[in-house]
């Protein structure tokens, strides 16, 4: 046994930290601001990552990426999140559309899309859930017409409304899935790269407890999409889902940034730290214990996947974990703040991260399939006998 | 990075499992209640398998294989002090944690003498003979240990004693989900078996969810005191609290999921969730595990991503 990630781990680790702090001002909590500055911050943070090797470390060499290893990926993972995502909106083609690109896309589109993703130069958003579609995403009812044939051949028209949509407001590329023919339930979803500034695509930002632009509706009025812009193969797209939804679910190490601020909390308080009721600080050891157990969770599905194996109970598993330990820790934190937890901004205990910690955390057990769905993954695999 | 149990671990503990389940499983607990004298079969078994010449101080593959043994040992409540027995001194003296205020342990009746100390570090002794046990439902075997000599006890000792006793709660949690998975799977209710009811499988995937992860830290908490020793002090005290909260969580679920049957002995998880209860709260319970723990933490730091106290 060896819990150890090794030498290579830490140096990387410090790496990105240095290049972090070099790059981002104390006040940094992530791209989703009224401060247009933040965007522009996060996006030439991706061109440096890019410049130095690191934005796409984990990708295969032949894609263009390092090459490194999936502890290299959860340390950048780690890393990111920790510190507010200083990649802002381009994790998401980093850490699944790439991936997903690669599986399933042909030459020409892996060719087109993968260096413009590589280069930090692209924001993707995805369009999969639905008013009427979500958590039972086979239930979506966003269609595509083909013209010129059943194929296809000459593009797609497609009509339909999205929701929850991330960086829509900020993206450049959407991967969408849409019904193609009658068939019912997983039939017949396919997938479609489309560029957001298409005729007939409208983004509405959702206010939201969370940061501004960050959740959006994404109507697709007649929006036409060109033959080559399938990826994989018609009807094929829940396989395409399932690839994306695996990654999603182990690709955000919320524990990290728990544990970040769980280890600032103290010196921020100093000197009445020390006064705060006794209950306070055995409910920061416990929330320290918990952000260790979730991560020990999310890194047995990472070695799992070093293995080979396809962990997708082990990855429901973590997430709840990590879910529901991005929550405890909010609160946590909270009541160590007592009355100040209310304040944002650069005047408000750790500039205000506490408070975007805790708004962040309470969609953290919706987003990306919400934790129901998880624990009928989980209970379903304990009812038929495997372990969890 | 690796959280597999060596395969050697793996093979003791797999050994151990199938001579306990030949004992009886957890039917030897719920005999030995009214027979207190089943217990010295243990004895014999544990001499078979090779656990009384195991050390789990020499190296980290005999740590694990004693760790695993004991997750076995908890998986059938097995009614003997199994961790203490593990960490002997050279006279063949059990190890174990007490608390600060009474010198009680379980199965205090098996060993005449005992290696005793606080959890706090504070205090150490060596014990000659037994007190009458409590006799009670949740501690039939507890019992004071008289005539306490100063002696200086490892701290480390107490501290690998405390390690086996949560891979110990580990096998007894694993084992109630275990009972609950297959309870849930056979009782019909409403002409269908209750595991299709959402509401009963969202217990069960929570309840498996909590196992999964004390699982994953009790591995942590191995590797760590293997690394360490007594500088593991916050690990093995984070690890118990883990467990103790674990067990209060899982336990009450799989009861809960057993309905009417949870309390009564003819069902294993009954005899599971009391023949535990020595362990939940010996040598403390949670929230002075809690405090204790918070003490640890502010001394020597707590092993993560980030350096505790730092600032923004």
């Amino acid at each position: 046994m060896d819990f150890d990630l090794g030498d290579g781990a830490a140096d990387l680790r410090l790496r990105l930290r240095g290049l972090i702090q070099e790059n981002f001002g104390p006040n940094f909590l992530g791209a989703f601001t009224t401060n247009p500055s933040d965007l522009e911050d996060t996006n030439n943070f991706c061109r440096l990552l890019a410049s130095e090797g690191l934005l796409t470390l984990a990708w295969p060499k032949e894609f263009g990426g390092g090459g490194g290893s999936l502890w290299d990926q959860t340390v950048v993972r780690e890393e990111m999140w920790a510190h507010h995502e200083p990649r802002g909106a381009q994790y998401m083609g980093l850490n699944w559309v790439g991936p997903a690109l690669m599986a399933y896309g042909s030459d020409a589109q892996k060719a087109f899309h993968l260096p413009l993703i590589a280069a930090g130069d692209v924001i993707w958003c995805q369009g999969f859930s639905e008013p009427e579609a979500g958590s039972d995403l086979a239930s979506l009812r966003t269609r595509a017409e083909p013209v010129g044939g059943a194929h296809g051949d000459e593009g797609w028209i497609i009509n339909g409304q999205k929701i929850w949509t991330s960086y829509a407001g900020m993206a450049q590329w959407c991967i969408i899935a849409a019904r193609v023919g009658g068939g019912e339930r997983h039939e017949g979803i396919t997938m479609f790269l489309v560029p957001m500034d298409s005729p007939g695509i409208e983004v509405r930002p959702i206010r939201s407890m969370l940061g501004p632009h960050h959740l959006n509706e994404v109507f697709f009025n007649d929006v036409f999409a060109t033959p080559d812009s399938v990826l994989g193969e018609i009807g094929g797209g829940w396989s395409v889902i399932k690839t994306a939804l695996a990654h999603e679910r182990v690709g955000i190490a919320r524990y990290a940034r728990c544990e970040r601020l769980l280890s600032l909390i103290g010196a921020e308080l100093a000197p009445h730290w020390q006064d705060l009721p006794a209950n306070l600080h055995t409910a920061w050891v416990r929330a320290l214990v918990q952000v260790r157990v979730a991560r020990l969770l999310a890194y047995r599905t990472v070695h799992a996947q070093e293995r080979g194996e396809v962990p997708d109970v082990a990855a429901s598993a973590a997430r709840i974990a990590v879910t529901q330990c991005d929550q405890s820790v909010a609160e946590v934190l909270f009541s160590a703040l007592d009355h100040r937890s209310l304040e944002a901004g650069s005047n408000a205990p750790l500039r205000g991260a506490v408070e975007d910690h805790w708004r962040y955390a309470q969609a953290a057990t919706v987003a990306s399939g919400t934790i129901e769905v998880q624990r009928m993954i989980v209970a379903k695999a304990l009812l038929r006998g495997e372990s969890v | 990075m690796n959280p597999v149990l060596p395969e050697e671990a793996v093979q003791v503990a797999e050994a151990a499992r199938r001579a306990f389940a030949d004992l009886g499983g957890v039917e030897l607990a719920r005999h030995s209640e009214t027979d207190p004298k089943q217990r010295e079969k243990i004895v014999v078994v544990l001499s078979q398998l090779g656990l009384d010449a195991l050390d789990p101080r020499t190296d980290p593959i005999s740590l694990a294989a004693a760790a695993a043994s004991c997750a076995e040992a908890g998986r059938v409540a097995l009614p003997y002090p199994l961790a203490a027995s593990l960490v002997r001194d050279s006279d063949g003296r059990p190890t174990v944690a007490v608390p600060n205020s009474q010198v009680r342990v379980d199965h205090a009746d098996l060993f005449t003498q005992w290696r005793v100390g606080t959890l706090d570090g504070g205090s150490s002794f060596v014990a000659s003979g037994a007190g009458q046990a409590l006799g009670t439902r949740l501690g039939p075997f507890v019992g004071p240990l008289n005539d306490l000599r100063p002696t200086e006890v490892n701290f480390g000792d107490i501290l690998c004693q405390q390690l086996l006793v949560s891979w110990t709660l580990l096998g007894a949690l694993e084992n109630a989900v275990s009972l609950a998975t297959f309870h849930v799977n056979s009782r019909i209710q409403f002409g269908k078996p209750i595991a299709t009811f959402q509401a009963v499988q969202f217990q069960l995937a929570d309840a498996a969810v909590i196992v999964a992860g004390l699982r994953e830290l009790a591995g942590f908490t191995l590797w760590r005191f293997s690394s360490v020793g007594e500088a593991a002090r916050a690990d093995v005290l984070a690890l118990r609290l883990h467990a103790l909260e674990s067990a209060r969580a899982v336990f009450r679920t799989c009861q809960q999921l057993h309905g009417a049957a949870g309390v009564c002995d003819e069902y294993d998880i009954s005899i599971l969730t009391r023949m535990m209860q020595p362990a939940l709260r010996l040598p403390a319970g949670i929230e002075q595990t809690a405090e204790l723990l918070t003490d640890a933490v502010t001394m020597d730091g707590f092993v993560g991503l980030f350096p505790l106290g730092g600032r923004a």
